[in-house]
C-alpha cells in the first residue's frame, strides 16, 4: 500500500518529463529537463544510501553533471541561435501531455508484466522509467525543431538510466560513468551541429532536411 | 465534568470568534499583501496593507447605479455570492480546523463554487452589457476548461482517503499513508487552477484598463456602490479560500507526521497563504497575460497534474 | 593486457598527430602507412588466435576476444588501411578540383583523421568487448566519431545526412541499452545474484537466465544494433549517410561499421541461443534478414543516384549476413562479411573516382566509363559481380552455402525468397552499372591518375576473386 521514497522520487522525475511535453517554449522545456534529471540524481544517491554502496554517489554527482550542464549548454545554444519557441509540432502540445499520462498508465499495466525480484514494490519504478522512456519518445517523434530532439534522446536516456537504477541491484560503476560520458559527447556533437544546420539552413526545422531521398 | 463541558463549550465559542474574525480580516489583507509585494517588485512604495478595508469602505458608502434594464437577479446576486462563499469558507478547511461539525463532502465544494460562478455569470447577462456578455461568455469557457482538473485534484485525494469528505482528508491526524508526492501535485494543480479562477494573471489581468482583455472585471463592470464591494469582499473571500486549499496541500506534503498542536497548524497555515501570496506577486511582475488562443495551452497543464493525481491515487490503491 | 595496450596505441597516437601535422598530403600518406603498420602489428599479435590454436584470450574481465573476433579485428584495420591508402589519392584530386565551396583546410583534413583514428579504435573495441555494456558503449563511440567523417564534405546534405545518421543511430542505439539493461536485470533474476553482462558467463549458466527478460532483451538490441546495421524498417539513415560521405568514409562506414553492429547482435544472439536453441527467437532473425533482402532488392530496382545504390547493395549484403547469424553459423557471417567488405570498399572507391571525375552522382548523367577510363570501367564491372554474387567470386560461395544452409534448416521459403531477391538485386545493380559502362564518352569526364586510383580497388577486386578460387564450399556446409 505504501509507496517507498525512491518510488516517490522516481514517479517525480516522470511528472516532470510529462510537463515537459506540454509546452513548446524550449527554455521552458530544458527547466523541466533540469528538475527531472535532478530528481533522477536524487534517485541514484537515495539508492546508493539504501544499498549502502557509497561509490554510486560519483553516479549520483555525475547525473547531477547532466542535470545542470546540459541544460545551460543547450540554454547558451539557444541564446545564440535566437530560437526560443518550436515552430510547430505534430501533434498540440497539450494533446501530447495527456497523452504522456495516458503512456503512464500503460507503463504501469507493461511494468506489471516484467516479473519482479523484489515482489510487487518494483513496479512503480519500472512504470516511472519506461513512462519516461515514451515521453522521451513523443518528444522527437511530435517536435520539429532540432533542439527538442536532442532533449527527446536525454530523456529516452533518462529513462534507461531510471529502469537500470530501480530494477536491477546496481549496475557497475564504470558502466554508468561511460554512458555518462557518451551522453556528455552526444550532446556535444549533435548542439555543435545545431550550429551549422541554423547557418546552412537559416533555421533548426528538421523537418526541412528533406533534400535526400530515393529520387 | 461539567467544567470538562464548560471548556469545550469555550473552547468551540472561542474558534467560532476565531473563525469570524479570520473570515473578516484575513480575506482583504491576503489581497493587501499581494498588491504590496507588487509594488515592492515594482520599485513603488504601493497602497498600505490595510488599504483592501479602506477601498471597501469607501465603496459602500457610495451610492448605487442600477440600470432600470435589470431585474431583480442583478442585485441580488452579490449577496447570494457572498452567502455562497461564506458557507464554503465555513465548511472548508483552509485554515487547518475547521468549527462546523457537519463534514464537508468534496462534491458540494465543486457545486457550490459553480452555484456562485452560476449567479456572477446570470447577473453579468442581466446587466446587458456588452463587455459583460462577453466576460461572461469568457468565464464560462474557461469554468468549462478548469472544472475536470478542479474535481480530479481533489477527488484524487478522496480515493488516496476512501472518503469524499474534506475534514477527513485535511485532518492532519489521519495516517495513512498517502506519498507526498500527490499532496504535492494536488497542491500545485489546486494553485494553478486558483489562478484561473481567480482571474489572475497569465490569463486574466486583475489590474488592466481595457476591457476587451477581461475576463471578471469585464462581468462586474455594471456593478457600482454598496453592490461592487459585496462582489468584492466575495471575491477576496474566495481568494483565500482556494489559497488556503492549496497551502493545506503543500503542508501535508510537507508534514510527515501528523501534527497536533492546532497552532502550529493555524500559524504554518498563514504563513503558507502568504508565500503563495507572494508567489502569485512574482508571477504576476514576471509573466504577461497570454493571448486568448493560448490560454488553453496554459489550463492544460493543471489538467494534466491533476490527470496525473488521480493516477498515482489509483494505481496505488490497486497495487 | 598488453596486447590490447599496442594495438590501441596506435591508433590513439594517430588521431593526436593528425591534429598536430598541419601538412595534409603528408598527413594522408604518414597516417596510410602506418594503418599497414597496425594491419602487421595486429595479425602478428593475434596470430595465436587467427590459426585457432588458441580458442580465445580474456585480457580482463569483460573483455576477450575469440577466433571470430579476431578475424573480424583484421578484416576491420584491412579495411580501413585500403580506405586510407585510396584516401592519399582521393583527397589529392579533392584539393585539385574543388566541387564544394567550402575550401580545404589543413583543420578539416585532420579532424577527419582524427576521427577516423578513433572510428578504427571503437570498431576494434568492438570485437574485444565480452561485456555487452562496453560492447554498447564502443558501437555508440562509433556513431559520435563517424559523424565528422559523414560531414566531412561540409555541404548542406552532408550536413542533413549527418543529422539523421546521428540522430536515428543514437535513439536505437538508446534502445540497444534498454535491451542490455533488460539482459543484465535477467542475469540477476536468474543466474547471478550480482548481475552479469560478460557473453561468456552468460552463454555458461544460460538456462539459468530470465527468459522472458532475456528474450525482451534480445528484442531491443536486435532493433537497436539493427538500426546501427541497416537492417530494413530503421535503414533510412544509411542511404543518405553513405551517400554524402567522401568515399574513403563511405567505404568504411560500409566495409566496417555495418559489420560492428552485427557482431553486436551476434553477441546477444549467442547468449539467446545456448538459452534455447530452438525458440521462437531463432525464426525471428532470419525472417528480419530475409525481409531486409528483399526490401533491399525491391529499392535497388529504382535508383538514381551512384552511392545511394551502393548503400542498398549494403543493406541487402546486411540482410544476408543477419540470415547467416540467425542460422547461428559464425563462419558464414564472417565469410559473408569478408567478401562482401572487400568488394563494397572496391565499389565504393571507384565510385569516389567516377563521381569526383564526372563531377554527378545522378545515374542518369554517367555514361561511357568503359571509354573514358576503361581500366575504372573493367574493375567496376568485376567489382559489381563479385557484390552481387556472381560464381567465380568469393560472395558466390558465401551466400550458396547460406542457401544450402537455410535449407538444410528447413528454412525453405526463406531460401526460395533469398534467392529470388538476390536475383532482382543482380538483375538491377548489373543493369544500373552497364549504363554507367556503356555509352557515349563523357565530354567533361577528367579521370584524375586513373592508375594510382585503380591499386587499392583493383587489390581488392583480386582478393575477392582469390577467395572465390581458394574457398572449397564443403568444407563450410554439409552438401545435401
Amino acid at each position: 500500500m505504501t509507496l517507498d521514497t525512491y518510488e516517490v522520487i522516481a514517479l517525480f522525475a516522470a511528472v516532470a518529463a510529462i510537463l515537459m511535453l506540454g509546452t513548446t517554449h524550449l527554455r521552458l522545456n530544458l527547466t523541466f529537463y533540469c528538475l527531472h534529471t535532478l530528481a533522477i540524481a536524487a534517485e541514484t544517491a537515495w539508492i546508493s544510501y539504501l544499498s549502502g554502496e557509497p561509490q554510486h554517489l560519483i553516479a549520483a554527482a555525475g547525473v547531477l553533471v547532466k542535470a545542470l550542464g546540459i541544460p545551460i549548454f543547450l540554454g547558451w545554444i539557444i541564446r545564440k541561435l535566437d530560437v526560443d519557441s518550436d515552430v510547430g509540432t505534430y501533434l498540440p502540445a497539450p494533446l501530447c501531455m495527456h497523452l504522456g499520462i495516458v503512456m503512464l498508465g500503460v507503463s504501469y499495466l507493461l511494468s506489471n508484466q516484467i516479473p519482479g525480484v523484489n515482489g510487487d514494490d518494483a513496479t512503480f519504478g519500472a512504470t516511472s522509467a519506461i513512462g519516461i522512456l515514451f515521453c522521451g519518445i513523443l518528444l522527437m517523434l511530435t517536435r520539429k525543431v532540432a533542439i527538442s530532439q536532442i532533449v527527446g534522446f536525454l530523456v529516452i536516456e533518462n529513462g534507461i538510466y531510471l529502469f537500470a537504477l530501480t530494477q536491477t541491484r546496481g549496475m557497475p560503476l564504470i558502466i554508468e560513468m561511460g554512458l555518462l560520458l557518451e551522453v556528455l559527447v552526444a550532446v556535444m556533437i549533435t548542439g555543435l551541429l545545431l550550429f551549422n544546420i541554423k547557418k546552412s539552413f537559416e533555421h533548426i526545422d528538421v523537418t526541412q532536411l528533406t533534400e535526400l531521398r530515393d529520387q | 465534568m461539567l467544567s470538562f463541558a464548560v471548556g469545550q463549550a469555550l473552547q468551540i465559542v472561542a474558534q467560532c470568534v476565531g473563525l469570524v474574525v479570520s473570515l473578516m480580516v484575513i480575506p482583504p489583507i491576503t489581497v493587501g499583501t499581494i498588491r504590496k509585494i507588487k509594488a515592492r517588485l515594482q520599485n513603488r512604495i504601493g497602497a498600505p496593507l490595510f488599504q483592501p478595508f479602506f477601498d471597501l469602505r469607501k465603496l459602500s458608502m457610495k451610492g448605487e447605479t442600477v440600470s432600470k434594464e435589470t431585474s431583480w437577479l442583478f442585485r441580488a446576486t452579490a449577496v447570494i455570492n457572498l452567502s455562497i462563499m461564506l458557507l464554503l469558507a465555513c465548511l472548508v478547511p483552509w485554515l487547518s480546523f475547521t468549527p462546523a461539525v457537519f463534514g464537508c463532502d468534496l462534491f458540494l465544494i465543486i457545486y457550490l463554487f459553480a452555484l456562485s460562478r452560476f449567479f456572477t455569470v446570470l447577473s453579468a447577462l442581466d446587466s446587458g452589457s456588452a463587455f459583460s456578455g462577453f466576460g461572461a461568455s469568457r468565464e464560462v469557457t474557461l469554468a468549462l476548461l478548469v472544472e475536470p482538473a478542479i474535481v480530479l485534484c481533489l477527488a484524487s485525494l478522496g480515493v488516496a482517503f476512501h472518503s469524499s469528505d474534506l475534514c477527513t482528508v485535511f485532518s492532519f491526524t489521519n495516517t495513512a499513508p498517502v506519498p507526498w508526492i500527490l499532496w504535492f501535485l494536488a497542491g500545485s494543480g489546486l494553485f494553478l487552477t486558483s489562478l484561473i479562477e481567480l482571474s489572475r494573471m497569465p490569463v486574466d489581468d486583475p489590474t488592466t484598463h481595457l476591457e476587451l482583455t477581461m475576463v471578471h472585471e469585464a462581468m462586474i463592470l455594471e456593478n457600482s456602490g454598496t453592490n461592487l464591494a459585496l462582489i468584492e469582499y466575495t471575491h477576496f473571500l474566495k481568494l483565500a479560500v482556494l489559497l488556503g486549499l492549496s497551502t493545506q496541500c503543500i503542508l501535508h506534503a510537507l508534514m510527515t507526521r501528523g501534527i497536533a498542536d492546532e497552532l502550529v497548524r493555524g500559524v504554518a497555515s498563514l504563513v503558507g497563504i502568504g508565500i503563495l501570496a507572494l508567489t502569485i506577486a512574482v508571477i504576476e511582475s514576471t509573466a504577461v497575460k497570454m493571448r486568448w488562443s493560448k490560454v488553453p495551452e496554459f489550463i492544460a497543464y493543471p489538467v494534466a497534474i491533476s490527470l496525473l493525481c488521480m493516477l498515482i491515487a489509483v494505481l496505488r490503491w490497486t497495487k | 593486457m598488453k596486447v590490447l595496450i599496442v594495438l590501441g596505441i596506435l591508433p590513439i597516437v594517430l588521431a593526436v598527430l593528425s591534429l598536430l601535422i598541419r601538412n595534409a598530403p603528408r598527413l594522408r600518406l604518414f597516417v596510410a602507412v602506418m594503418h599497414w603498420v597496425q594491419l602487421a602489428l595486429s595479425i602478428w599479435l593475434l596470430l595465436p588466435l587467427l590459426d585457432g590454436t588458441v580458442p580465445a584470450v580474456v585480457y580482463s574481465p569483460g573483455l576477450m576476444l575469440d577466433r571470430l573476433g579476431a578475424m573480424f579485428v583484421i578484416l576491420t584495420v584491412f579495411v580501413i588501411a585500403s580506405a586510407s591508402t585510396h584516401a592519399v589519392c582521393y583527397f589529392a584530386e579533392e584539393d585539385i578540383h574543388r566541387h564544394s565551396e567550402i575550401p580545404s583546410s589543413p583543420m578539416r583534413n585532420g579532424v577527419f583523421y582524427a576521427c577516423l583514428n578513433i572510428f578504427m579504435l571503437a570498431m576494434m573495441g568492438v570485437y574485444f568487448c565480452d561485456n555487452l555494456a562496453y560492447l554498447w558503449m564502443c558501437i555508440e563511440a562509433t556513431t559520435l566519431s563517424s559523424a565528422a567523417l559523414v560531414f566531412h564534405d561540409r555541404t548542406k546534405n552532408a550536413l542533413e545526412a549527418t543529422w539523421k545518421y546521428l540522430i536515428i543511430c543514437s535513439v536505437g542505439i538508446a534502445l540497444a541499452l534498454f535491451g542490455t539493461v533488460l539482459v543484465f536485470t535477467s542475469s540477476q533474476r536468474g543466474a547471478f545474484p550480482e548481475g552479469s553482462l560478460n557473453v561468456s558467463e552468460l552463454i555458461l549458466r544460460a538456462n539459468k537466465l530470465d527468459f522472458v527478460l532475456l528474450r525482451l532483451g534480445f528484442f531491443f538490441c536486435l532493433i537497436g544494433y539493427g538500426t546501427k546495421a541497416g537492417i530494413f524498417p530503421m535503414h533510412s539513415w544509411l542511404p543518405d549517410a553513405h551517400s554524402e560521405a567522401p568515399a574513403p568514409a563511405s567505404a568504411v562506414l560500409s566495409g566496417a561499421l555495418l559489420n560492428c553492429a552485427l557482431y553486436g547482435i551476434w553477441r546477444v544472439y549467442q547468449v539467446i541461443l545456448a538459452a534455447s536453441p530452438h525458440g521462437f527467437v531463432n525464426h525471428v532473425v532470419p525472417i528480419l534478414g530475409t525481409v531486409t533482402v528483399v526490401a533491399a532488392s525491391i529499392f535497388l530496382v529504382r535508383q538514381y543516384s551512384f552511392k545511394r545504390m551502393l548503400a542498398y547493395s549494403s543493406i541487402e549484403n546486411v540482410g544476408l549476413m543477419l540470415v547467416a547469424i540467425g542460422l547461428g553459423s559464425g563462419p558464414l557471417f564472417f565469410l559473408q562479411a569478408v567478401n562482401h567488405s572487400c568488394a563494397k570498399v572496391a565499389l565504393f572507391l571507384l565510385s569516389g573516382n567516377i563521381t569526383a571525375a564526372c563531377g554527378t552522382k545522378r545515374l542518369n548523367k554517367l555514361h561511357g566509363i568503359l571509354k573514358t577510363t576503361p581500366l575504372w570501367g573493367g574493375l567496376l564491372a568485376l567489382a559489381t559481380f563479385a557484390v552481387t554474387g556472381a560464381p567465380p567470386f568469393g560472395a558466390f560461395v558465401s551466400e550458396t552455402a547460406i542457401l544450402i544452409t537455410s535449407a538444410n534448416r528447413n528454412h525453405w521459403p526463406l531460401a526460395v525468397l533469398l534467392i529470388s531477391a538476390i536475383a532482382v538485386s543482380f538483375i538491377a545493380l548489373c543493369l544500373h552499372i552497364g549504363r554507367i559502362l556503356v555509352g557515349q564518352a563523357k565530354p567533361d569526364c577528367h579521370p584524375f591518375q586513373p592508375m594510382r586510383s585503380s591499386i587499392v580497388p583493383g587489390v581488392l577486386v583480386v582478393g575477392v576473386l582469390a577467395l572465390g578460387v581458394l574457398l572449397r564450399l564443403d568444407t563450410l556446409v554439409k552438401l545435401p
